[in-house]
C-alpha cells in the first residue's frame, strides 16, 4: 500500500479534525497515475489517506492554494501556495473496513497520499448486502456504487434538496424503484404524498393510487381517496368545518355535542377497543355531523310560536314554498332550514305570533360556514366520504380498518395519496390529518405485525416547503415534527422533499439523518442545509451550486461518508411527471407528442366559456368530453 | 370510444365519434386528446392520409380546439 506514486505531501499543522498540507514539490506535476489511471491532485472533494503505523486515516481535500497556509506560517510564506486543508473524517486497519470517526491524529510531518480508485473502493464498497440499496455511481469513479443502508435511511429519515430542475424528483424515482423491488423487500411500505400528481405515470404498476376525483377513464387503477371527518379529532373537525369559534362556551357547546353524538353511537354500535366510560370527543367512533349541524341550525337561527304548549323547539315554525310545502331542509344534502319571519305585533293572533328561541346558540356564522361545506362537492372525500360515511345514528358501511389498510395494507409496496384535488385552503391541514392518523395508527399498533415496529413506513412528502413552513403554525407541520422527533421508535420514517429548503421548519430538517442534496444555487438554501448537517464537513455543501443536473451529495447517517453520486435515472416510463409545459417543441412537428406551445397556429375561435366551466365546476375535464 | 390502430412515428390510435363530432387521438406516450367539433371528412382524410403525423401537424393542429382526457 505503501506506493510512492501516490505521495502528496505531508501533514505540517493539525488544529481539530482540520489538517493543512504542504504539497511535495514531486508531485506538483498536477497528474499522476496509478494502475495505468489518471488522477488529479487537490481536487476539492477528494479523498486523502495518511498512514499512521497499522491504521489508516482518511480525510477529505476541503481547500488548496495560498488561503491553505495556516495562519503562523502566513507572515513568512506569503505566497505559499502548496498548501491544502484536509478534513478528517474516519480511519480504517490496514487492510480492514472503513468506519466513521478517528482514533488518533496525525502529527507533523505524517505522509498524505492521494486515494486510488481501489481504496476508494474499500471507504466505500460493501459487500452484497440486501440492506444496501444502490442509487447510482461515485461521481469520479464509476466501478464504485453508490449504495445506501435502508435501515439508517427510513428509521432516521431523509431530506432531498435540491434546485427546480436539478434532478429531485428523479432522485425521488429512482429511490422509490430501488426500495419497490418486490423480489429484496416484499412487504416494502411506502407512501407518497403526491401534491402535483406527478408520480402515477412514473409508479402505476408499483403502487396503489388514492385520488380526489378518481378518474375511471385513466390509464391506471385509481381509488377514490377518502378523509372521513369522524376519524379527526376536535381541533381538526374544528378547522375544516367550523372555523374559528367566537368564545370557550360556543365552542364547548359544540364539543359537547359531537361527544354526546359519538357516545349515542358507540352505544348502538359497540365497537371493539372503543367503550363508553374511555370516550372522548377526538375518540374515531362515527357519528353524523349533517345532522348535528341540521340541530344546532334549528336551535340558532329557529323562530316558534309560544301559543302551542311544551318547548320551544318543538314549535318551530318553517316558512312554506309557492306549493305550502314547509321548507325544513335537508340535513344530508347540507340544505338549511328557512324559518318564519319573526311576528310579534300586538294586531297578530297570538296563534299566528312567531317568536324567537329563548337563548339561541351563537353559532351563525360557523353553521352557515360548515354548511356550504356539506353542500360543495370537492369537499365531498371529508364530509360525504363514499362508505364512510355515517347514518343518523352513527351506522357506518365501513370502517378504519377499510380505510387503513387501502393507505398502507395493500397488495403493493407503495400507496400514492394524490393530493392534487385538495382545495389549497385546507391543504396543509388534511396532511396534518392524514399524517396524524398514520402516526396514531402504526405508533398504538406497535407490537402486531402489522405495525409501525414491524413492518416501518416510509413517508414522502414532495413539496414540502409548500406545507412544512415556519412562518405559519399549520398542522401538518406539527405532525411532522412529531414524526421526525418520535417516528423511529414507532417504524415511522420521513423524506422531505423540496426546493426550497430555508423555508421548511429547522427542527424538522436537523432532525433528518441523511441529506441528498441536489444542485442548490441559493444561498439562503444552502445555508440552511449545511447548519442541518451535524458533520464538520460543511465545506462540501459548497460545491453544491457547480453540482450537475442528477447529481447529488449524499451525506449523512445512511452512507459510510459523503459521497458525491451520479444519481442513475429510471428508464424514461419510471419517470415523474413533473415536465415544463412546453413553449416551443424541440421535435419536428410531424414527430411531436405535442399539441400546444407557442409555435403552433392558434385556433380560430377559441372557447373561453369553456375555460370558465372548468374554473366553475372545479373540475379540468369539460362537459364536451366524451367518457 | 373505440380507437383504430395506426402505424406512426408519433400517433398510436384514433377514434370519432360522429354524433358530437369529437376526434380522438392517443399518442405513443400513452396521452390521450379529444379534438371538438372536427367534420367527419377531416378525419376520414385523416385515415387516408399517407402520414397521420403529419396530416395532424397540417391539418387539425391549430385548426381545433382540444382537451387533454
Amino acid at each position: 500500500m505503501m506506493n510512492d506514486d501516490t505521495y502528496l505531501g505531508s501533514v505540517q499543522d493539525v488544529n481539530g479534525t482540520t489538517v493543512s498540507v504542504s504539497i511535495s514539490k514531486d508531485s506538483l506535476t498536477g497528474f499522476i497515475y496509478i494502475d495505468g489511471q489518471g488522477y488529479r491532485i487537490g481536487q476539492i472533494g477528494s479523498f486523502i489517506r495518511i498512514p499512521i503505523g497499522f491504521v489508516d486515516l482518511f480525510g477529505i481535500i476541503s481547500q488548496v492554494g495560498a488561503s491553505s497556509v495556516p495562519d503562523s506560517l502566513a507572515q513568512s510564506q506569503p505566497n505559499g501556495n502548496r498548501w491544502m486543508t484536509l478534513q478528517l473524517i474516519g480511519e480504517a486497519q490496514r487492510n480492514g473496513t472503513f468506519q466513521r470517526g478517528i482514533s488518533q491524529y496525525p502529527t507533523i510531518g505524517d505522509e498524505v497520499h492521494l486515494v486510488s480508485e481501489k481504496e476508494l473502493e474499500r471507504i466505500y464498497g460493501q459487500p452484497d448486502k440486501p440492506y444496501f440499496v444502490k442509487l447510482g455511481h461515485i461521481a469520479n469513479a464509476e466501478s464504485i456504487p453508490a449504495l445506501v443502508d435502508v435501515n439508517k435511511l427510513i428509521t432516521r429519515h431523509s431530506a432531498i434538496v435540491g434546485t427546480t430542475g436539478s434532478g429531485k424528483s428523479t432522485t425521488v424515482a429512482s429511490i422509490l424503484n430501488a426500495l419497490s423491488d418486490n423480489e429484496r423487500y416484499p412487504s416494502a411500505r411506502i407512501l407518497i404524498l403526491d401534491i402535483h400528481g406527478e408520480y402515477a405515470q412514473a409508479l402505476h404498476d408499483r403502487a396503489e393510487i388514492f385520488k380526489i376525483g378518481a378518474n375511471r377513464t385513466s390509464k391506471y387503477v385509481e381509488n377514490e381517496l377518502f378523509i372521513p371527518y369522524w376519524a379527526l379529532n376536535f381541533d381538526e373537525l374544528c378547522e375544516i368545518s367550523f372555523g374559528e369559534f367566537a368564545n370557550e362556551k360556543d365552542r364547548n357547546i359544540v364539543l359537547e355535542r359531537i361527544q354526546k353524538s359519538k357516545e349515542e353511537s358507540l352505544k348502538k354500535y359497540s365497537k371493539k377497543g372503543a367503550n363508553i366510560d374511555a370516550l372522548s370527543v377526538d375518540s374515531p367512533i362515527p357519528f353524523s355531523l349533517n345532522h348535528l349541524w341540521y340541530q344546532l341550525y334549528l336551535e340558532t337561527f329557529g323562530t316558534y310560536n309560544k301559543s302551542k304548549g311544551g318547548k320551544p323547539i318543538e314549535n318551530l315554525v318553517f316558512d312554506v314554498d309557492s306549493d305550502g310545502v314547509e321548507l325544513k331542509g335537508n340535513p344530508i344534502s347540507g340544505i338549511p332550514p328557512i324559518f318564519k319571519n319573526v311576528m310579534v305585533d300586538a294586531g297578530v293572533a297570538a296563534a299566528d305570533k312567531v317568536n324567537y328561541l329563548p337563548n339561541p346558540l351563537n353559532l351563525g356564522k360557523q353553521l352557515s360556514l360548515l354548511g356550504s361545506k356539506l353542500r360543495i362537492p370537492r369537499y365531498n372525500f371529508i364530509f360525504k366520504p363514499g362508505k364512510w360515511t355515517p347514518d343518523e345514528d352513527g351506522k357506518v358501511e365501513k370502517d378504519l380498518d377499510d380505510l387503513l389498510k387501502g393507505w398502507i395494507g395493500s397488495k403493493k409496496p407503495i400507496t400514492i395519496l394524490d393530493l392534487s384535488g385538495v382545495p389549497n385552503d385546507i391543504l396543509n391541514t388534511i396532511i396534518g390529518i392524514v399524517l396524524r392518523i398514520l402516526y396514531e395508527a402504526l405508533f398504538w399498533s406497535k407490537d402486531l405485525s402489522q405495525g409501525g415496529r414491524h413492518r416501518p413506513l416510509l413517508i414522502v412528502m414532495e413539496e414540502a416547503h409548500i406545507y412544512l413552513n415556519d412562518s405559519f403554525k399549520g398542522m401538518a407541520s406539527k405532525t411532522v415534527q412529531r414524526i421526525v422527533k418520535e417516528g423511529r421508535k414507532y417504524g415511522i420514517g420521513a423524506m422531505i422533499v423540496s426546493q426550497r429548503p430555508s423555508e421548511i421548519n429547522s427542527t424538522i430538517l436537523s432532525q433528518c439523518g441523511t441529506f441528498f442534496a441536489l444542485r442548490l444555487a441559493n444561498s439562503t438554501d444552502r445555508g440552511h442545509i449545511t447548519g442541518a448537517i451535524s458533520d464538520s464537513l460543511e465545506s462540501l455543501t459548497s460545491m453544491l451550486p457547480i453540482l450537475r443536473t442528477g447529481e447529488a451529495i449524499i451525506l449523512g447517517e445512511a452512507v459510510k461518508l459523503p459521497m458525491r453520486t451520479i444519481i442513475e435515472a429510471p428508464p424514461k416510463n419510471r419517470r415523474p411527471d413533473s415536465q415544463d409545459p412546453i413553449v416551443y417543441d424541440e421535435i419536428p412537428e410531424e414527430d411531436s407528442q405535442n399539441t400546444g406551445g407557442w409555435g403552433i397556429k392558434m385556433e380560430d375561435n377559441p372557447k373561453y366559456d369553456e375555460l370558465v366551466e372548468t374554473w366553475r365546476s372545479q373540475n379540468p375535464t369539460i362537459e364536451k368530453v366524451i367518457k | 370510444m373505440e380507437r383504430e390502430h395506426v402505424e406512426s412515428s408519433n400517433i398510436e390510435s384514433i377514434g370519432y365519434d360522429s354524433d358530437n363530432q369529437t376526434l380522438e387521438i392517443a399518442f405513443l406516450n400513452g396521452s390521450i386528446y379529444q379534438y371538438f367539433d372536427v367534420p367527419e371528412h377531416i378525419h376520414q382524410e385523416m385515415m387516408d392520409a399517407d402520414s397521420q403525423g403529419k396530416y395532424l401537424a397540417h391539418q387539425i393542429k391549430g385548426h381545433y380546439r382540444y382537451s387533454k382526457v
